[in-house]
């Protein structure tokens, strides 16, 4: 009997061990609330690779605000919606998170758990409308956030290669299509693309489609309902996709994103519709290639007389709805909102400021942010049309792999996109 | 055989007589069924139950019933993706039987009567398996590069230049190469599964029917295969379950949309996009209902399957 009693209470030990061990606290973080004026902001950022840049970006402004201390803290890129999600709903989550744009931040605006800033920041009005748009909520329309970064969409071209062939950045369709059909005959391939992920192909349907179809005008038309995308000129811009496969790698459907940035890097093809952040990519694996970028010239019968990049806003901060120190947080999002934060996320970063009046060192990042203010237009699909499932790059991305595996056209592949983004797309609204 | 086992086995040294009751019996099974519920059943609730709820983002809505699972068949993109991701698992599943039950039970076989390297060559098989099926993935998808990959210049090195493809990037090509990696992964697994089986079938029924004059392909069909159905079984089994559940090498040959044009979708990358990509603010309700489908889906094949199994082993002994 004696014994039996020790053989449980021997288990129920284990057990209750196993259990207390189990929901034993993570290091908890008690001595945030700090004495007098001194108050301690948690920032969260999915960019591990920044740590020293941010804290290097967040000392400036910790010299300029003795009062309030920034802890920046980063994740993993992927875990972090996970993370951001639990910290948000828990009373130990950031005061100031970076946060997804576009309809990537709508579950957590649609959650109630970011504050609005309209009002309460300054700074936010000389910033492009598809770029703060990222930070708006769908339903509302309030602001929610402060923009980090711009993305620009642009041809990047190999200086060296347009040098020996002879060649000059077109500036009108023509020469465009000349500059390609020279290449050709050179034996170079004129543009590397890796359509194999399809996230890239929407991507460069804008590149070479956004003046045809009309950029920010036509993004009014269908979003007020005037217009959809079976519109004959957005149906011509997909047309584009179809003339430049002879340009492009055959096979194309076959080659990786990975494999066509060696491709270009390594200067066995001449140009690369791409974003603007390739070119920290670019420099990475190829320190000397020296590149330059232009906006694809506008064809005939384009909507638009000028060309433009299409742009998208990529990461914000917003303001936890939960923080205890709202005051202290919107003393700093106003600090992110001002030239002298852009410039630092120009220099320590090397990225697009949203914040305008930003100057780049690099001269291939000053050529592609000229280029830009120029002649602006939104990324279409993702600035728009990622607000519901299917989203409106998914399904275009695989309706461009149709396209060049001869499964579809561009009547075909347009009408895809708009009875997929009829799915959760009402217009008008 | 469990039976004879249990007769030849010594009688446990500890037991003195002292028979544990019932109660303290479950205080011991309690750290272990804690474990379970916490990290097993738990979650398989919740996302059951996620699956019957309307969400905006993560908080949740009102109960809709089975809405989630009616919008799964009959709203873009699922009533599309669905069948084509299905279809996709199909194949997985009788590719890789084909494969292991004609190549991976010939290499054990032929590594059963190998009396030198037999070590070795089971681990050569096996290595495959011990890499991660996301590695293994991209490799292959470096080696299948039409630009820079090895297989399309050995292809063209050797004269067969005509066979080389863009294998990843044509429809039709794409779904047999993640067909034929998985195989090509999990070959190790039947090799050492047959092969223990195989070592555990008596020499003397062989040498008997032998003696009698019964042929090599006699003595395996009517001797060998019959006694290796259990472990013929378990290996179905598994494979549909790894089918079914695969991820990391579509993942890693065509991505979260299954390229070239959902020729390479599975339900596990259906679920993901869902799950991780969507701007759906309803992700969770839809996601929860495609995983407690999926669930349901191997639960129940897989109990019909072992049920057939059982059954075909009765006949057999």
């Amino acid at each position: 009997m004696m014994r039996r009693r020790i053989l449980t209470a021997a288990a129920l030990l284990t057990g209750s061990a196993l259990l207390l061990s189990a929901c034993a606290p993570s290091a908890s973080s008690g001595d945030e609330q700090a004495s007098g004026d001194a108050v301690t902001l948690k920032v969260w950022s999915w960019r591990t690779e920044d740590v020293e840049a941010y804290n290097k970006i967040f000392d400036v402004f910790e010299k300029e605000h003795p009062n309030i201390t920034v802890e920046f803290e980063a994740f993993q890129n992927t875990e972090y919606n996970q993370i951001l999600t639990t910290g948000l709903a828990g009373s130990d989550g950031p005061d100031v998170p970076m946060v997804r744009a576009y309809g990537q931040l709508q579950p957590n605006i649609e959650a109630g758990q970011l504050e609005p800033i309209d009002g309460k920041v300054d700074g936010l009005d000389g910033i492009a409308p598809s770029v703060i748009a990222g930070a708006k909520g769908k339903a509302d329309g309030k602001t929610y956030a402060v923009p980090l970064a711009t993305q620009t969409l642009q041809m990047f071209y190999n200086k060296q290669i347009f040098e020996e062939q002879g060649l000059e950045v077109p500036t009108t369709w023509d020469e465009f299509i000349d500059v390609q059909e020279k290449l050709l005959a050179a034996g170079i391939t004129p543009m590397a693309l890796g359509a194999k992920d399809d996230w890239i192909l929407p991507i460069f349907a804008d590149i070479v489609g956004s003046a045809r179809y009309g950029g920010s005008e036509f993004e009014e038309q269908v979003l007020s309902g005037e217009t959809d995308f079976n519109d004959p000129d957005y149906v011509a811009s997909l047309g584009i996709i179809t003339e430049m496969e002879k340009y492009l790698t055959p096979d194309v459907v076959g080659v990786s994103y990975t494999d066509s940035q060696i491709q270009f890097s390594s200067g066995q093809a001449a140009q690369f519709p791409g974003g603007s952040f390739e070119i920290a990519t670019f420099r990475n694996q190829a320190p000397d290639l020296e590149f330059g970028s232009y906006q694809v010239p506008v064809p005939d019968d384009a909507v638009l007389d000028a060309p433009v990049s299409p742009a998208y806003a990529d990461g914000n901060f917003a303001i936890n709805s939960k923080s205890t120190h709202q005051d202290e947080a919107v003393e700093l999002l106003n600090w992110l909102a001002t030239p002298e934060f852009g410039q630092l996320v120009a220099d320590e970063l090397n990225q697009f400021s949203a914040i305008p009046g930003v100057e780049y060192e690099d001269a291939a990042m000053q050529e592609a942010w000229s280029n830009y203010e120029d002649g602006q237009a939104p990324y279409l699909l993702l600035v728009d049309f990622r607000y519901g499932e299917p989203l409106g790059t998914a399904v275009l991305g695989q309706q461009v792999q149709k396209m060049f595996l001869g499964e579809t056209d561009a009547a075909g592949a347009a009408a895809a996109l708009q009875t997929g983004i009829s799915q959760w797309f009402v217009p008008g609204e | 055989m469990s039976a004879i086992t249990a007769l030849k086995a010594p009688r446990r040294r500890g037991n003195t007589g002292i028979a544990l009751s019932r109660r303290a019996g479950m205080v011991f099974v309690l750290p272990a069924l804690i474990l379970f519920a916490v990290f097993i059943a738990y979650p398989l609730f919740t996302a059951l139950s996620y699956s019957f709820f309307g969400w905006t983002g993560i908080l949740r809505g009102d109960f809709v019933g089975i809405e989630n699972y009616v919008t799964l068949f009959t709203k873009l993109p699922y009533s599309e993706d669905i069948p084509n991701a299905f279809v996709h698992n199909i194949l997985l599943f009788f590719g890789a039987m084909v494969f292991q039950n004609t190549v991976g039970l010939g290499l054990a076989t032929l590594l059963h009567r190998l009396t030198r390297f037999k070590r070795f060559f089971q681990t050569m098989y096996t290595l495959p398996y011990l890499v991660s099926p996301l590695v293994i993935g991209y490799l292959w998808s470096l080696m299948l590069s039409p630009l820079f990959g090895p297989v399309n210049a050995v292809l063209r090195g050797i004269g067969l230049g005509e066979l080389a493809q863009p294998w990843l990037g044509n429809p039709q090509t794409a779904i047999w190469v993640v067909v034929l990696v998985t195989a090509w992964q999990w070959i190790g697994f039947p090799v050492l599964l047959y092969g223990a089986a195989l070592g555990g079938i008596p020499e003397e029924i062989d040498e008997a029917a032998s003696l009698d004059g019964a042929s090599a392909w006699q003595r395996f069909r009517s001797i060998t295969l019959p006694m290796l159905v259990p472990a013929i079984g378990t290996v179905s089994v598994l494979t549909f379950i790894g089918a079914m559940e695969a991820f990391p090498i579509p993942y890693a040959l065509g991505g979260s949309q299954g390229n070239p044009a959902g020729a390479t979708d599975v339900l596990s990358l259906l679920f993901y996009r869902t799950a991780f990509e969507s701007g759906s603010s309803n992700a969770i309700g839809t996601s929860s209902a495609i995983a407690t489908l999926l669930f349901l889906f191997i639960f129940g094949i897989s109990m019909l399957i072992t049920m057939l199994l059982r059954r075909a082993e009765r006949k057999l002994f």
